[in-house]
């Protein structure tokens, strides 16, 4: 009788184990995330879903080691020199100043990872939109023109940087599949075929509704930008299409220059007339690395109590001597670009240096001077002001990172009239962008025709603790002094690499202890991190 | 009664020590009819004529008694040293020593480490060949390492499953005083029936159990401890700091004199109290006890204390046919955390480090020193004083079984559990913290909670039969296991006043101003399988073990979510044949060999689904609006990580067990090998996905050598050796889908200012390789020289990324342990020696500190000032060069326990009396310049000992053990 009960029992308990179709059900159970498949997006998600191709560009730009610091730590105005508190990390910010970096530089795959980033996000939503997946009732052709023209920026950082690169526009593709490699005047086709193929489609408002995206103008001054280094990319220039682009931006009078120079960098600058692309930050709505972390990267430690940071600065990065002793006394822009001399807290309080023992105890005053970048004292060189501190700073600033602005449409159309022989138009120009730097000395605004057509005033050679021990000096440059009004202007503004290279001083001239190493550097080596994952891709030439 | 049956009665003694033995079963041979001694030893039963008893006992030969003429039948048990009749934990069953068939070690309570150990892993310590323990950190809170075998997956951490009385759990989750024996399944055919996580070896702990008759009975042991540094790292004082100054270094003297490391240190002193009640009669018992425990650690603050809780009650019905189990595990764990979600913070330790010995701790005005222009440099007594941090755990397991046995030989069992884990977190920092003087925070706080729900559910059915001389038992189940872990967590800053701590998180602004954070999230798996073994014998010469599992896990894609693990062993007990029955001195040889397949799932669920998040914020129209974008790269291919091994082992025990042991080769490979794999964008969004991809091998021998050297009734003497050796190679780090055109890729991290990786994993090399500079010598300006590509010397300056070279590896090929067992009259006294072999170390400290540069702003160790390689003081900056990589080798004496058992026999109310003194790594004899050569060996970048690693210690403890 007891048996019987238990084997009922025993008959009962497998079967419902058995039965039960909780016995062998392994569907997940997602909580704090959607999956795909069951979202659909309305149209309100659209922005939403285009997002992650604007909000990578500050990963791209601020990253570590990002854009900023690839395109300046390579050229002749912003170093980072090994200092008594590091900045050695293994010889990589050594490597970027004295162009013996290989494809394993940091900066270079930082950079080609976060540029197809944004293309990969870009192809993502064209996908989405063009497939229905995200449905838009009206202005679908617009949001993809916007979304092609903003992949097409990330195409032309690629172009410029790498040269001979992967184009790809689709986001459906075949499992497995490897993207093949184009030239560099195959991308460059690319990028002018999906610009100007897009512009009647792109919004001409200059307004809260258009800032930080790739508008009218946005995409006519990328244009020029590519017109002006096509002779780099393809060696035929295109000095007239450039104009032509530049013109249209000028003409529109939707852009103007501030009348204070100071004013385009500073903490709210999103209403600024003469940003025409910025990468906007926010201290708190985009907290969270990667943050704009400039006075970080650049100021003593010390210099936490002259702007009460919330966190101690690293003391890395800073101006190149050589570049400082090209300004003009009365250049304006000298003190609006670099923080220099004495340092005080903001009670007063003088700042002490603390790095090292030669500073120890003494008043820390940023010199124009530097040993070298494998040695640098505490105190030595200018640090980069050119972006507002705010009083009470966290670790990410919140001034917008301007990309395009209108003194740059002035400066590329001048650069074009002159070297297509009217200097004078060109130097109408250039005076006008000059206008606001020389307040207490206007007269110095004005610059001539022959004098842009003069030499470089930049000392380059070898240099060693405040001496360029193997000068050859600039004056051999040609359009020099245009590629110094550059300079002047555009300091810190993550460019100089690609200025250097069109005026062909990137790989042949000095500077501190840089030493040409090889024109084939104009262009970076394929990260050894993606051919590694892309067999289909070759590396360039001379790596 | 029949008329041939026979009472039997007599009393069982141990041989040891002549005292009366309880609890050992008398069975009627060939029956299941038997019974246990009570108290004082004694036994009766009624036996037919002819029949032989069985007594048996754990850790005590069994021995047989065919009933003579007498009714009375008084045996004496030796101890058994090769324990052949041991009962050794398999896996859902036990199995008799003698017949396993894999490797399968079997640590009993007598033999584990004593004192005052951390948790379940150091109790064995040095006791199982193959298995590291390393107890790398001093701190109180933190758990042994364990690692069996090697490192057979990269992508998961190499921790073995741990089972508590069969039910998943970790190293705290019982006492180490409630346990009774840990078993430890090596190979993949013993570890095979648990199918998945099974890849990293199975630790089985089974926790004290009642048998048979026992009055109630109350045990209760005590131990106190006190810890001192194993060694100090010398770094310089204020007298150094003064004879430098004086002899031209620009350092600062601000006129005081600090100990900085004394300042943030103390003499720890730590208890437990453990209490057991336990008894009952042949058909219920029941055995519960409390274990309290506080621990200080060595640095100020760091702390905990732990109560664990247990109960645990069977009762037996309608003769033995239905028998019940009820388990609780009920405990709290609570400690001082210096920031969020930590423990001790070691940030402490590193400022107490590198802080200038003139400094004064506070100033004239009562106020904390503090630089704030001063990069990374913050007062170590100020960060002891002005935080405040509590974590709490909760863990609470109700596990219960009802076990079935319908008809002779069967077994069905179902076991269900339900496991609850809680934790609370608390953290402030005041307006005086570094983070307000010199950040402007004006007070922070943080609350956090995470908690999680196990449940399992197990039907088994087991049968045995014995058919002449074949001997088979079969077992089928079912499992089923889920999981859902969810957490929380705030901050908020600029408070009102310091009065709240973190007890009033909303008085903070920081919320108003944007700068609060909050954080949230839950997850859930299951885990579902069905498993069947047969284990089949013959005439005891010839085993058979062979199972297999099924099981599915939800973390994997939709096709392929089951997997299937098949295990088959043999065992050939060659002592059992004829041929050798003259070779009178063999009392056990048994060839085993085994090939068993496991699994190992991701930690993480969902990496299959294409999931979508809310973002960064982008500035649309003047507004911050989310972003949506997927998490990360789906894999709907993802599937089982596999671990095919095969093991081949001898066991031997010669001259009645006075020499015995084991040895045993195996041949990991793991294929399928989850990584996180680097993939192009485009086509991909991310540049990794989670893939199956690649495979590794890890060879090895593990030898275990039982020695008797001295058996006589006054004095014992048993010493014990285990070695082994492992190797791994990566094979590959591709599949069909997934090709690279690197064959390597770094890992391991230096830390800033340095910023470099430490170590280099590539295809056909073993997982641990340093990769860096190779420094040679030094210049006469004190710059590094280094060895180039091509062999070359070249100053440091001019070093590329090609010039780095492999500089050692940091796991150990060999390890070691001798372990010595005495008694002499009421007194034993144990040692336990160990050691690792073969392998290198890079010297955190001496690679940051060990430089005179940087002294200027941070202390630097007294050997900063030495001169690099006989030459020059180095002037270079910090750097990770080979210099640092010092060879690891060292031999300690672990464990050193002395005690001595009172003779009670005339204390009425004493049943038992003990009282030792224990020391805890003891001494370490090694070349190694750092704190301790027992470094981190988990994970793909072992042998890195960071520069502020909780030091080690050793412990001294005296304790008590009283049985009533």
């Amino acid at each position: 009788m007891k048996n019987r009960y238990i084997k009922y029992f025993i008959v009962t308990v497998f079967g419902l184990a058995i039965t039960f179709n909780a016995c062998t059900d392994l569907e997940e159970t997602v909580y704090s995330e959607l999956i795909a498949e069951q979202f659909n997006p309305s149209e309100e998600d659209v922005m939403a879903v285009i997002g992650p191709v604007y909000s990578n560009l500050r990963d791209f730009m601020w990253g570590w080691h990002g854009f900023f610091c690839c395109q300046e730590e390579c050229s002749d105005i912003i170093v980072t020199p090994v200092r008594p508190n590091g900045w050695d990390d293994g010889g990589v910010y050594r490597r970027m100043h004295k162009h013996i970096w290989t494809a394993l530089q940091s900066h270079t795959n930082g950079l080609w990872a976060r540029a197809y980033s944004g293309i990969t996000n870009a192809n993502r939503a064209i996908y989405q939109i063009e497939s229905g997946n995200l449905p838009i009732s009206q202005g679908k052709e617009n949001y993809l023109a916007e979304l092609k023209v903003a992949r097409a920026f990330y195409y032309y950082i690629l172009c410029d940087n790498f040269g001979n690169v992967p184009i790809v526009t689709r986001f459906d593709v075949e499992e497995g599949f490897l993207p093949e490699q184009s030239t560099r005047q195959q991308v460059y086709d690319f990028i002018v075929g999906e610009i100007t193929g897009n512009l009647s489609l792109l919004s001409n408002d200059v307004d809260q509704s258009t800032y930080a995206r790739f508008n009218l103008w946005a995409a006519k001054t990328l244009l020029a930008k590519i017109y002006l280094n096509a002779e780099v990319y393809t060696g035929k220039a295109e000095w007239d299409n450039c104009i032509t682009q530049c013109n249209d931006i000028i003409n529109s009078g939707a852009y103007n220059l501030e009348p204070v120079f100071s004013d385009i960098f500073k903490t709210e600058n999103e209403n600024s007339t003469e940003i025409i692309f910025a990468i906007p930050y926010d201290e708190i709505y985009t907290a969270g690395w990667p943050v704009f972390y400039i006075h970080l990267k650049t100021l003593h430690p010390a210099s936490q109590a002259t702007y009460n940071l919330e966190v101690s600065p690293w003391g890395g990065n800073c101006a190149i001597p050589q570049f400082i002793d090209t300004y003009d006394d009365d250049d304006s822009r000298l003190e609006s670009t670099w923080i220099m001399g004495l340092q005080f807290a903001s009670n007063g309080d003088t700042l002490r240096c603390n790095l090292s023992p030669e500073m120890m105890g003494k008043p820390l005053e940023y010199v124009n001077i530097l040993q070298s970048v494998d040695l640098s004292g505490e105190h030595e060189g200018y640090r980069i002001g050119k972006y507002e501190f705010k009083m009470g700073a966290l670790s990410g600033l919140s001034n917008d990172v301007p990309f395009f602005r209108y003194a740059d449409v002035l400066m590329m159309k001048a650069e074009c009239l002159l070297r297509k022989g009217d200097a004078d138009a060109a130097a109408a120009l250039v005076t006008q962008v000059r206008g606001r730097a020389f307040i207490d000395n206007p007269g110095k605004s004005t610059v001539t025709g022959a004098e842009l057509q003069a030499g470089s005033s930049y000392n380059y050679g070898f240099y060693e603790s405040g001496v360029v021990t193997e000068p050859e000096g600039g004056g051999d440059i040609q359009y020099g002094r245009f590629l110094d009004e550059l300079g002047w202007e555009f300091a810190a503004e993550a460019r100089r690499r690609q200025d250097l290279i069109r005026f062909g001083v990137f790989t042949t001239k000095m500077w501190l202890s840089h030493r040409p190493n090889g024109d084939y550097r104009t262009i970076f080596a394929i990260p050894e991190a993606q051919i590694n994952t892309n067999p289909n891709l070759t590396q360039n030439p001379g790596y | 009664m029949y008329a041939q049956d026979r009472p039997i009665t007599g009393t069982v003694k141990s041989s040891e020590d002549g005292r009366a033995l309880p609890g050992v079963t008398v069975l009627q041979k060939g029956t299941s009819k038997g019974t246990v001694t009570d108290l004082n030893g004694n036994f009766s039963i009624t036996v037919p004529e002819g029949a032989t008893l069985v007594f048996s006992f754990v850790g005590l030969s069994t021995q047989e008694v065919p009933i003579g003429t007498s009714n009375v039948i008084d045996v004496i048990l030796e101890p058994d040293y090769a324990r052949l009749d041991e009962i050794v934990v398999i896996g859902y069953g036990t199995q008799k020593k003698a017949d396993v068939t894999s490797s399968i070690t079997t640590v009993k309570s007598d033999d584990f480490v004593k004192g005052a150990v951390k948790d379940a892993a150091q109790l064995i310590q040095g006791k199982v060949a193959g298995l590291s323990v390393t107890t790398p950190s001093g701190n109180p809170v933190s758990e042994a390492q364990i690692m069996l075998r090697g490192i057979t997956s990269i992508y998961t951490d190499a921790t073995p499953l741990i089972l508590i009385d069969g039910v998943p759990g970790n190293l705290n989750t019982v006492a180490p005083e409630n346990i009774e024996s840990i078993d430890v399944l090596k190979d993949g055919s013993a570890a095979a029936i648990y199918g998945t996580r099974g890849t990293n070896g199975v630790i089985l702990i089974t926790t004290e159990k009642m048998q048979g008759i026992m009055p109630a009975t109350i045990e209760y042991s005590a131990y106190t401890s006190t810890q001192t540094i194993a060694k100090k790292a010398e770094f310089l004082m204020a007298d150094d700091y003064r004879r430098l100054i004086a002899q031209g270094e620009p350092l600062t003297d601000y006129g005081a004199t600090t100990d900085w490391f004394d300042e943030i240190t103390r003499t720890p002193v730590s208890h437990m109290h453990h209490l057991v009640l336990k008894g009952g009669n042949g058909k219920t018992n029941y055995i519960g006890s409390v274990n309290y425990k506080y621990s200080q650690g060595i640095f100020k603050n760091s702390d905990v204390n732990r109560i664990n809780s247990r109960l645990d009650v069977n009762h037996s019905m309608f003769d033995g046919i239905l028998s019940a189990n009820i388990n609780i595990l009920g405990g709290s764990e609570k400690y001082w955390a210096g920031g969020d979600g930590y423990s001790f913070n070691t940030t402490i330790y590193r400022q107490a480090l590198i802080r200038n010995p003139t400094d004064a701790i506070k100033d004239a005005n009562g106020d904390w020193v503090e630089h704030p222009g001063v990069f990374q440099y913050e007062n170590p007594v100020a960060w002891l004083k002005e935080t405040d941090g509590e974590n709490r755990n909760q863990n609470f397991r109700l596990s219960g079984s009802l076990t079935l046995n319908p008809i002779s030989g069967l077994k069905t069992k179902l076991l269900l559990s339900t496991h609850y884990w809680n934790q609370t977190r608390g953290y402030s920092e005041t307006k005086n913290h570094i983070s307000n003087v010199r950040d402007g925070l004006n007070g922070y706080a943080s609350r956090g909670s995470s908690s999680s729900i196990d449940n399992l559910l197990e039907l088994t059915a087991e049968y045995n039969k014995a058919i002449d001389r074949h001997r088979f038992t079969l077992l089928g189940g079912y499992s089923y296991q889920d999981y859902v872990g969810e957490n929380f967590w705030i901050n908020n800053r600029d408070f009102p006043t310091d009065a709240f701590s973190y007890n009033n998180m909303d008085q903070g602004n920081g919320l108003l101003d944007g700068l609060a954070g909050m954080d949230s999230y839950k997850s859930s798996s299951k885990l579902i399988g069905f498993f069947g073994r047969v284990n089949y014998s013959y005439a005891d010469r010839y085993l058979l073990m062979a199972s297999v599992r099924r099981e599915g896990s939800s973390k994997f894609g939709e096709n392929n979510q089951w997997g299937t693990f098949p295990a088959v062993s043999v065992g050939w007990r060659i002592s059992n044949e004829p041929f050798l029955q003259s070779l009178a001195f063999v009392d056990e040889l048994k060839l085993r060999a085994g090939y068993g397949v496991t699994g190992t799932e991701p930690n993480d669920p969902y990496m299959s689904l294409t999931r979508l998040t809310y973002g960064n914020r982008i500035l649309v129209d003047g507004e911050w609006i989310r972003e949506i974008r997927p998490s990360s790269n789906p894999n709907p291919d993802l599937r089982w990580e596999r671990k095919a091994e095969t093991n081949i082992g001898l066991d031997f025990a010669l001259f009645e067990s006075r020499v015995s042991g084991t040895i045993d080769v195996y041949k990991r490979n793991t294929k399928d090998m989850l990584w996180n794999y680097q993939v192009p964008t485009p086509p991909y969004l991310y540049n990794s996905i989670i893939a199956n991809v690649g495979e590794i091998e890890n060879k090895g021998v593990e030898v275990l050598l039982q020695l008797v050297p001295v058996r006589t009734p006054n004095f014992d003497w048993i010493s014990s050796f285990n070695y082994s050796t492992n190797s791994n190679k990566l094979v590959s780090l591709t599949n069909d889908k997934f090709q690279t055109t690197n064959d390597f890729f770094d890992t391991g991290y230096t830390g800033d200012p340095i910023q470099q990786s430490t170590h280099r994993v590539k295809i056909g090399g073993p997982i641990g390789d340093f990769y860096g500079y190779k420094s040679i010598d030094i210049d006469d300006s004190g710059i590094w020289i280094i060895e180039d590509v091509d062999g070359n010397p070249v100053t440091s300056n001019l070093k590329t990324t090609d010039d780095k070279k492999i500089l050692g590896n940091g796991l150990p090929k060999h390890y070691a342990s001798w372990n010595n067992t005495f008694r002499y009259k009421n007194f034993d006294l144990n040692i336990t020696m160990r050691g690792a072999f073969g392998f290198q170390i890079l010297n955190f400290q001496r690679m940051f500190y060990e430089n005179p540069t940087i002294n200027i702003r941070y202390n630097v160790l007294e050997s900063a000032y030495d001169n690099v390689y006989g030459k020059n003081k180095l002037e270079d900056t910090q750097e990770y060069v080979s210099y640092y990589i010092e060879d690891g080798d060292y031999w300690k004496i672990d464990n050193i326990i002395l005690g001595y058992t009172f003779n009670v026999d005339n204390v009425n109310f004493i049943d038992k009396a003990r009282v030792y003194v224990s020391g805890l790594n003891m001494f370490t004899i090694t070349g190694y310049k750092g704190v301790d050569p027992e470094v981190n060996r988990m994970g793909l970048s072992p042998g890195n000992d960071e520069r502020d690693k909780y030091p080690t210690t050793r412990t001294y403890s005296f304790g008590i053990n009283l049985t009533f």
